[in-house]
């Protein structure tokens, strides 16, 4: 007997008994919708979370920090110019294995349009700065090295800039107007979008019916200093706020308020951080105060808790499909002893053992198979109201890998719950099973 | 070589630790084309020799060779082989699947020799017309009579065209007039050259055979042509 025969016969006692054979599937349908659920929910989880690692700058992004010296070398403090312009070009020329470098000078200054006005912290950048910190581009453009060679006074601005000084216009418009930095008038040549968190956005779409008082405003947001971003030219920053604060600092020997990097392949990340502390090491004379912060711990962190989330979710749902197994089984028990009689017959017209374990294997992952694709149209109800009770929550991702490994788990769990009734089924003797009542 | 020959064959079981000899050193040949009857009452062991000649069982020493199969201790896949070519069964409650058709009843035993769907169908409504049903091949076993019932499972044991039909009390559900169309079937049978084997407690029915093997005791008593 064939394995199609076996099929035909499965189905057909499947569709005779349509309300047993729901039940015996409900626990298949649950463990699978729970499932793929699980994996939809983490898979958005993990989505969210690298696509913010992404906009955080990314695991390339390196920050050279100043590190307190150790008081045994605290009488060579003085020989280190500490974080220079030169230490930047040092590296752009000794450490091949960075991409892009991106050195700032920071000021505290009155920001104002004409009619608002604030103090905020304005930061004078190369381009590189663009790359190094993933901005993105509402209007307008970034600066350039023209920008920077002439000094001149064209500024980028962040999101909540523009909402401060311009409320009345939308973010497009800003482009052209003029901001004046502690008087100085300085042109608006780029706008940078709103950068925030995938939960905030859909939080912002579901308000937006309601434009409430409700800001995220007490909330640890990641994207505030890039939202609150006033960036001009490197030189311009020098010359018009920096220069002759100490009489012998010049563009390259000004200390730097921050040195950030970014490691062109991840793949030799740790190549590039050595390259990085040998030329600084050098410009530094050798004085240990300075330190390479990657982003390598906290999204180790942030990896090794999807992977928590992925593994207790799984098991949970690993479970209840196992329960559902232990329910087909029951029910293909009492299947067969409810057809010994008909097992009988089979026997006695020439069924081999092998083809009544066939066709009760078959009977069993076509209950487990049919269960499993109700499960996969249960779940993407079940997923459309986790989107609707928790939509701060990163949006679920249905996955074909996720549906397809769901299935072909619970066809698993049919197959291991039908051997047993199988096999009793397929040892029954034929004259006994004929006598049964 | 005779179509069944058992030398010697005895069929023991056990229940606790008593032995009970359903068959005692029981020797027989049936040839091709004989229409043999077994009777005696029940408890007599011809149960136990019908599942023996019908490859129900295999017996517990002694040799037994049925179609040319040498079936002394063959082993459960073998026996169901042979049942599935060599042999018809036609049983007192019918025995047919309540789920199936006329049509899918009778093309059983085709389904494990595993021939193809469509062949299948074909041969078993033919089988169903000869057995006279061929105006009832969409029906359930429920809707139809104790007799068409019965004729179903005669079909059913013809349709793989075995060598040999045993029939357990083929009357014994039915009313006289019934039964005695049934036992028709068999002498027809029996006239186009199958071998039939009846098993029975009623000597009357016996005599419409051309040989009577009288079982007590487990033992073959007598036997007799009536």
């Amino acid at each position: 007997m064939n394995v199609l025969v076996a099929l035909q016969i499965g189905l057909r006692e499947i569709a005779a008994h349509k309300f047993r054979s729901f039940l015996s599937m409900l626990g298949i349908v649950l463990g699978v919708a729970s499932l793929i659920s699980t994996i939809a929910l983490t898979t958005g989880i993990e989505r969210g979370t690298r696509a913010f690692m992404q906009q955080v700058g990314g695991l390339e992004y390196v920050n050279v920090v100043n590190k307190e010296i150790s008081t045994k070398m605290f009488e060579f403090w003085n020989l280190s110019p500490g974080r220079t312009l030169h230490d930047a070009q040092v590296i752009a020329a000794s450490a091949p294995l960075i991409s892009h470098i991106s050195p700032e000078l920071a000021v505290g200054a009155a920001i104002s349009s004409g009619s608002h006005a604030d103090r905020r912290q304005v930061r004078g950048i190369f381009p590189d700065h663009f790359v190094v910190s993933r901005h993105e581009l509402l209007a307008g453009r970034f600066l350039t090295d023209l920008d920077v060679e002439r000094g001149l006074r064209s500024a980028v601005v962040g999101d909540e800039i523009v909402r401060l000084l311009w409320p009345e216009l939308r973010p497009p418009a800003v482009v052209g107007k003029t901001l004046l930095i502690n008087d100085r008038p300085f042109e608006v040549v780029g706008v940078l979008p709103k950068y925030e968190r995938d939960e905030d956005r859909r939080r912002r779409a579901l308000d937006s019916g309601n434009r409430s008082i409700r800001r995220s405003g007490r909330r640890w947001d990641p994207f505030r200093q890039k939202n609150e971003s006033v960036l001009i030219p490197y030189s311009t920053m020098f010359f018009d706020f920096r220069a002759g604060q100490f009489p012998l600092d010049s563009m390259e020997s000004v200390r730097l308020d921050a040195l950030t990097l970014r490691v062109g392949d991840l793949d030799r990340f740790r190549p590039a951080l050595d390259q990085v502390r040998a030329a600084l090491d050098l410009t530094h004379r050798g004085v240990d105060d300075f330190d390479l912060d990657t982003r390598e711990e906290w999204f180790d962190r942030m990896e090794s808790s999807i992977r928590a989330t992925k593994l207790s979710g799984g098991l949970i749902a690993t479970i209840s499909l196992v329960v559902g197994g232990i329910g087909i089984m029951n029910i293909m028990l009492a299947s067969i002893s409810e057809r010994v009689r008909e097992i009988g017959i089979r026997l006695a017209v020439g069924a081999r053992g092998r083809d009544i374990f066939v066709q009760i294997l078959v009977e069993s992952i076509s209950i487990a198979f049919i269960g499993g694709l109700l499960g996969v149209a249960a779940a993407f109800g079940l997923i459309e109201i986790l989107k609707l009770i928790a939509p701060s929550e990163n949006v679920p991702v249905m996955t074909t890998g996720g549906i397809v490994f769901s299935v072909c788990f619970a066809v698993l769990a049919g197959l291991l719950s039908g051997i047993y009734p199988a096999l009793r089924a397929s040892r029954l003797n034929p004259i006994a099973a004929l006598r049964y009542e | 070589m005779p179509l069944v020959q058992l030398e010697g064959v005895s069929k023991i079981y056990r229940v606790g630790d008593q032995e009970i000899r359903a068959l005692d050193t029981v020797d027989l040949v049936i040839e091709t084309g004989e229409f043999v009857s077994i009777i005696g009452p029940s408890g007599s062991g011809k149960s136990t020799l019908m599942h023996l000649l019908g490859c129900l069982d295999a017996p517990t020493s002694g040799r037994m060779q049925i179609c040319g199969n040498d079936l002394s201790s063959a082993s459960q896949n073998r026996l169901a082989d042979v049942r599935n070519r060599e042999i018809g069964f036609v049983f007192q409650a019918f025995n047919l699947l309540a789920k199936l058709d006329v049509v899918g009843n009778i093309e059983l035993p085709l389904v494990y020799s595993g021939m193809r769907a469509a062949e299948r169908r074909r041969r078993a409504e033919k089988v169903a017309r000869d057995v006279g049903l061929g105006d009832r091949m969409a029906n359930r076993p429920v809707q139809l009579s104790g007799g068409q019932c019965q004729r179903v499972a005669i079909g059913r044991a013809l349709v793989n065209d075995p060598r040999i039909i045993f029939a357990d009390e083929p009357t014994g559900n039915l009313d006289s007039a019934t039964g005695e169309m049934i036992l028709q079937m068999f002498r027809d049978l029996n006239a186009s050259g199958k071998t039939v084997v009846l098993v029975t407690h009623d000597p009357d029915i016996a005599a419409v055979s051309r040989r009577v093997i009288e079982i007590r005791d487990g033992k073959i008593r007598r036997e007799y042509c009536p």
